[in-house]
């Protein structure tokens, strides 16, 4: 669903994004970014380091922010200007994310229009995995 | 917290290299499929877009062409120079800037970030990362002391264009890594 610039304002929740912390999504990443550490691919080393399983790689957390941001503003609508959070608790293995945000603000950018929000990831436990702050700019 | 900390991980050489860049890195040419592979993996099991991966149609769009998503590392699996190097071993400053690093044992990101200019990333591109120390702080918690240590990596194409920067911010500790990881897990109620 992309957005509705009529709609445009502060305390607009946008759609959120979600996907289940399997092997499947996680192993495909991996290979993308080069990035196979063992706590990503194995339980019992994800247990070692006293998470509980294994978890979830940040930069595909941090990807899956500009996911939602871009399935919101649609693929000619515009582009991700910023995306920040800061890490709050690790992705565990089976668990789900769903990644959240709400507009805090909306204002001209040049030829642009800019919107601020406010953007957050939880798991389906009430987890609180990350939390920050994005931008889209509005073409 | 008020009061003079009475140890510091925070030498005066690291002090001093505080804004100095540590490492310039080049990536080999972005090719289409190194952008539709990305594209495939951080939409899975959706179908990612089409501007990421059909040249036909995305060039019917205001991009004229397939370009990277915002978040695309075209440094994954080897740079083309300083020589052979990996997306993350090389993180910490210190080695780079020919200082001592702090005595700490473990280590975890505890944010990142990224702005864009605007400029895509396209196939054929030549990315230029220029890593520098943005910042040293302290902190004392639970664990001791922590020493909060931020980058900032800019990135420029071919023609000098910056697309991107970004921070990532780690906390070093003095701790072992089992006290460290325990806490950090103990937030996910697992």
């Amino acid at each position: 669903m992309t957005l509705d610039r009529s709609t445009l304002a502060p305390g607009l929740r946008i759609p959120p994004f979600s996907r289940v912390g399997n092997f499947d999504n996680w192993n495909r990443f991996a290979a993308a970014n080069y990035e196979f550490a063992g706590h990503h691919m194995d339980d019992e080393i994800g247990r070692h380091e006293g998470f509980g399983a294994a978890i979830g790689m940040a930069p595909l957390i941090f990807a899956y922010m500009h996911d939602m941001l871009r399935d919101w503003v649609g693929p000619e609508g515009g582009s991700v200007a910023s995306v920040q959070f800061k890490l709050r608790a690790p992705f565990l293995r089976n668990r789900i994310l769903t990644a959240s945000g709400v507009v805090t603000g909306v204002a001209p950018d040049g030829d642009r229009l800019r919107v601020d929000l406010d953007v957050w990831a939880e798991d389906d436990q009430g987890a609180r995995l990350v939390e920050g702050s994005a931008a889209v700019a509005l073409l | 917290m008020g009061g003079v900390l009475e140890q510091t991980l925070i030498t005066d050489e690291m002090r001093a290299a505080v804004g100095k860049t540590y490492r310039v890195a080049g990536s080999y040419p972005i090719a289409a499929s190194d952008i539709r592979r990305w594209a495939m993996a951080v939409y899975f099991p959706a179908r990612p877009p089409p501007l990421y991966w059909d040249e036909e149609h995305a060039k019917t769009t205001r991009w004229g062409g397939i370009v990277a998503p915002e978040e695309f590392n075209p440094f994954a699996w080897m740079r083309a120079y300083p020589g052979w190097g990996e997306t993350y071993p090389d993180l910490w400053p210190e080695p780079h800037l020919g200082i001592e690093p702090p005595p700490t044992r473990a280590n975890i990101v505890t944010e990142i970030g990224a702005t864009y200019t605007g400029t895509r990333m396209r196939p054929g591109d030549v990315i230029r990362s220029e890593l520098a120390l943005n910042s040293y702080q302290e902190r004392r918690g639970r664990l001791g002391l922590m020493l909060f240590t931020e980058t900032k990596d800019r990135w420029f194409n071919q023609h000098g264009e910056l697309i991107r920067t970004f921070c990532q911010t780690f906390i070093r500790y003095g701790e072992r890594e089992e006290a460290l990881f325990t806490r950090y897990a103990g937030k996910s109620g697992a």
